[in-house]
């Protein structure tokens, strides 16, 4: 179903609640104040850490730690031939898709004079030689938050090709009426598939007038789905509410007419797959806009997890609370006695000899 | 499965968190186990002065637009809250209260506790931790119910992958393998742990805690910079804070072999007495003078009486009491393994001093019995060997990442299909880690 310049297709959307019981409107409200509250960084802490303390000018010392990241990335931090020289390497489950679409050639651009000879069992690795830093304190905390955005480069590879793609099939259109176009143009570019965690994928597909970006996401648990739900229906209110600069988002649980093609027969709604559709309007589409987009819109299946966790432990306090409020009222009605045991109980636990 | 992420390790005491990945020898994080929240119980707006929102972009505004406004208008105390370091100097401030979720080793605020460790997984160790096994450990003689409770968290708030529940005097043990005196990888031994808030001496037989006959002593880290500073305002020093008392304790401390003779040491020699420099926030730095305390603070240990008055037996006695009211057929293995574990057992020549005291002990005890039992000859005596090693500072961290990287691990933990079947009651039980049949 084809569909010209200026006249957006309207997906069907699965994006109004259930009404399900278990979730007050409190909850609701709560999600839309933790829309903003559990943003996570883009860089890994962990990295920056140790880099920015190798990098203060402290003593060598040697390092080995191998450290976990979102989506079953690995880094390996270690300085296997003097202390003074980092190996920094990463494992990415999905290398290989994101190579596909440049992933080489942006790591390329932004750690050329450090990449290295890759670590065996790694996907790439940087050598970071401490005795070569750049002087100033600046650049070497620009150089630091560098290294720790490395998953984040490293991923950002197949939305920047997505970029690329919208410009030049904006440029071709915009030569045609849209009547005119010929297919390729009109249909956009192929979907490109990333699939970065073992049951989940991001697709991304440009366009000459949008780049569509698709998580396809698994929820272990009903209570999950239901949490994640009210999660995007804050989304879909809040650019009701008219923030302009909001991508648009959506959220069904079959397929999206975009992945057709490349899913077929195979995923036809099963109940835990999810997925969550984002359309990146021209006026995400701006360079200069780019980086943040980009480093924003890959946190967001954690950022999503994380939420739908979060509001869970909200959920688990307020049941503690109203837990507490009722036995309360039961020790009031019962003074003395309860009043004793309640004391021992919370004592001091541990036995003091005497 | 191609593709095994490795274990997180935690370990959450009193004072601090030690968080990091199974097979590494060190924690990735070391920070206050504190939370830091909007103080007061007003449930309205966060007012102003202080931004609610993250000074980040949201994902739908590219910055604080509507939406960060209302959030302020619907109070964000939930959400509004810090970790750890974080947590400390968000409290130095106006507007937040810090809170210490842990109280003598057991977890006394659940909803801060859930709060703290969604932040440490998700915003620290940047883990799913649905992908993730966990190794968490308890202090020996936590009841049953907060067990429950943290698998209630880790199961259905996290949905994490796999759970285990070590106690961390059995991580100690495992921790001390390490060490070139520890020559079978014994889980026999008498583990001391002092940390910030308690210090334990617990009795362990082939993995299993001797629970009748630990005995806790309510001396430990806080109370030794408590002591330290109670010293430098004593003498008028120009800084006393908690800090400067911590900082001194830390990195002048010593045991000594006895305290009057000590004190001699210092009237003949100045060069015992050190300075320590303290920058104040403005970049004012004043001179603190360091003395006596750098001997007394830690023989607190030794003689309680110095610093308390309800509490007045020293730390070897307890010791061999402890191991003295365990089962006669494991004490000669808990004397000869007597390891040492947490941030206040690091003092120079703590083991050194503990082990001639026990052995004293022992050995007076001996010769009592010999005497009311009329035999002379001297019978063999009691290895008394005390284990000082290299990662006793977070023993129990280390023990953990020890044994969670072995490949059995998995097959120790509880599964969350495991937690659905048969609910919470389900980590009342754990299979020996590393025990006999283990690696
Ligand atoms: N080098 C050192 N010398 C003396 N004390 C130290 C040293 N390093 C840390 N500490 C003290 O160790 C304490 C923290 O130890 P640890 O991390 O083992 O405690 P915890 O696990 O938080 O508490 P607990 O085990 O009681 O629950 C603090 O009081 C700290 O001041
Ligand atoms: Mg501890």
């Amino acid at each position: 179903m084809p569909h010209g310049p200026g006249q957006a297709r309207q997906p069907q959307t699965d994006n109004t609640l259930d009404g399900s019981p278990i979730l007050p409107s409190i909850i609701q409200s709560w999600h839309l104040r933790a829309v903003i509250m559990l943003l996570l960084d883009y860089q890994n802490v962990l990295i920056q850490n140790i880099l920015a303390e190798r990098f203060s000018g402290v003593p060598p010392a040697s390092v080995d730690q191998t450290v976990s990241d979102f989506d079953g990335v690995l880094f390996h931090i270690s300085t296997p031939e003097t202390k003074t020289k980092i190996l920094l390497s990463i494992q990415i489950r999905c290398f290989r898709d994101l190579v596909k679409y440049g992933a080489v050639e942006v790591l390329q651009r932004e750690y050329g004079e450090y990449a290295t000879d890759t670590e065996p069992g790694y996907d790439f690795s940087v050598l970071i030689d401490l005795e070569q830093l750049p002087e100033d304190r600046d650049d070497r905390e620009a150089l630091v938050l560098k290294f720790a955005l490395l998953k984040r480069n490293a991923m950002a590879a197949p939305f920047e090709a997505a970029y690329t793609e919208h410009y030049k099939l904006k440029e071709e259109a915009s030569q045609y009426t849209s009547e005119e176009a010929p297919k390729g143009v009109l249909e956009g570019g192929e979907v490109m598939s990333i699939h970065y965690r073992e049951e989940e994928a991001i697709y991304v597909k440009a366009s000459h007038d949008r780049v569509t970006v698709i998580f396809s996401t698994v929820f272990r648990e009903e209570t999950d789905r239901v949490f994640g739900k009210v999660f995007i229906q804050e989304f879909v209110d809040a650019r009701r509410r008219a923030i302009q600069n909001a991508p648009q988002v959506l959220f069904r649980n079959d397929p999206p007419l975009e992945l057709m093609d490349i899913l077929g027969e195979k995923h036809t709604g099963s109940g835990d797959v999810g997925y969550v559709t984002f359309v990146l309007f021209p006026r995400h589409l701006t360079p200069q806009r780019m980086p943040d987009v980009i480093s924003h819109i890959q946190t967001f299946r954690d950022y999503f997890h994380y939420h739908i966790k979060a509001s869970k432990a909200y959920i688990h306090s307020r049941m503690r609370k109203r837990t507490a409020d009722f036995l309360q009222v039961l020790r009031r009605a019962r003074p003395d006695t309860e009043e004793k045991e309640r004391k021992t109980a919370s004592g001091r636990s541990f036995r003091v000899q005497n | 499965m191609a593709h095994q992420t490795p274990a997180v390790v935690m370990d959450n005491g009193t004072g601090f968190s030690k968080l990091g990945f199974a097979g590494n020898d060190s924690p990735s994080f070391v920070f206050p186990t504190a939370i830091a929240t909007k103080g007061g119980a007003g449930g309205g707006g966060t007012g102003s002065g202080r931004p609610a929102v993250a000074n980040k972009p949201s994902f739908l505004t590219g910055g604080a637009g509507p939406t960060g406004h209302l959030a302020s208008k619907r109070g964000t105390e939930d959400l509004d809250f810090f970790i750890g370091d974080e947590a400390v100097s968000a409290a130095a401030g106006p507007g937040y209260g810090l809170h210490y979720p842990i109280r003598h080793g057991q977890i006394e605020n659940w909803d801060h506790m859930e709060r703290f460790w969604s932040n440490s997984i998700f915003k620290y160790l940047r883990v799913e931790p649905e992908d993730h096994h966990f190794l968490l450990t308890e202090p020996p003689l936590n009841p049953p119910e907060n067990r429950e409770n943290t698998a209630e968290i880790f199961f259905e708030s996290f949905n994490c992958n796999g759970l285990y529940i070590a106690v961390q005097a059995v991580l100690a043990l495992a921790a001390s393998w390490i060490s070139s005196k520890s020559s079978d990888r014994s889980l026999t031994g008498t583990v001391i742990d002092s940390g910030d808030g308690v210090t334990h001496v617990i009795p362990v037989a082939e993995g299993y805690v001797i629970g009748s006959s630990i005995k806790s002593i309510p001396i430990a880290g806080r109370d030794i910079t408590y002591f330290v500073q109670s010293l430098l305002r004593d003498r008028g020093e120009p800084d006393s804070s908690l800090k400067t008392a911590q900082d001194i304790k830390e990195s002048f401390c010593y045991v000594c072999p006895d305290a009057v003779k000590e004190f001699g040491k210092y009237d003949q020699d100045s060069t015992r007495f050190a300075n320590h420099v303290v920058t104040r926030p403005g970049g004012r730095q004043v001179t603190v003078n360091v003395g006596y305390e750098r001997f007394l603070a830690p023989e607190i240990f030794f003689s309680p009486e110095i610093y308390s008055s309800d509490f007045l037996t020293p730390l070897p006695e307890v010791v061999d009491t402890v191991i003295q009211t365990s089962p006669i057929d494991v004490r000669r293995g808990l004397y000869k393994n007597i390891v040492l574990s947490g941030g206040s057992t690091l003092y120079r020549d703590f083991g050194r001093r503990l082990q001639r005291d026990i052995k004293k002990a022992v050995d007076k005890r001996q010769e009592e019995s010999r005497k009311r039992a009329g035999v002379t000859s001297s019978g063999p005596g009691v290895d008394v060997q005390v284990i000082s090693h290299r990662k006793q500072k977070h023993g129990p961290w280390f023990g953990g990442s020890l044994l969670s990287q072995t490949p059995e691990f998995r097959s120790y933990c509880h599964t969350k299909a495991e937690y659905q079947e048969y609910g919470p009651s389900i980590v009342r039980r754990f299979a020996l880690l590393g025990g006999p049949g283990g690696a």
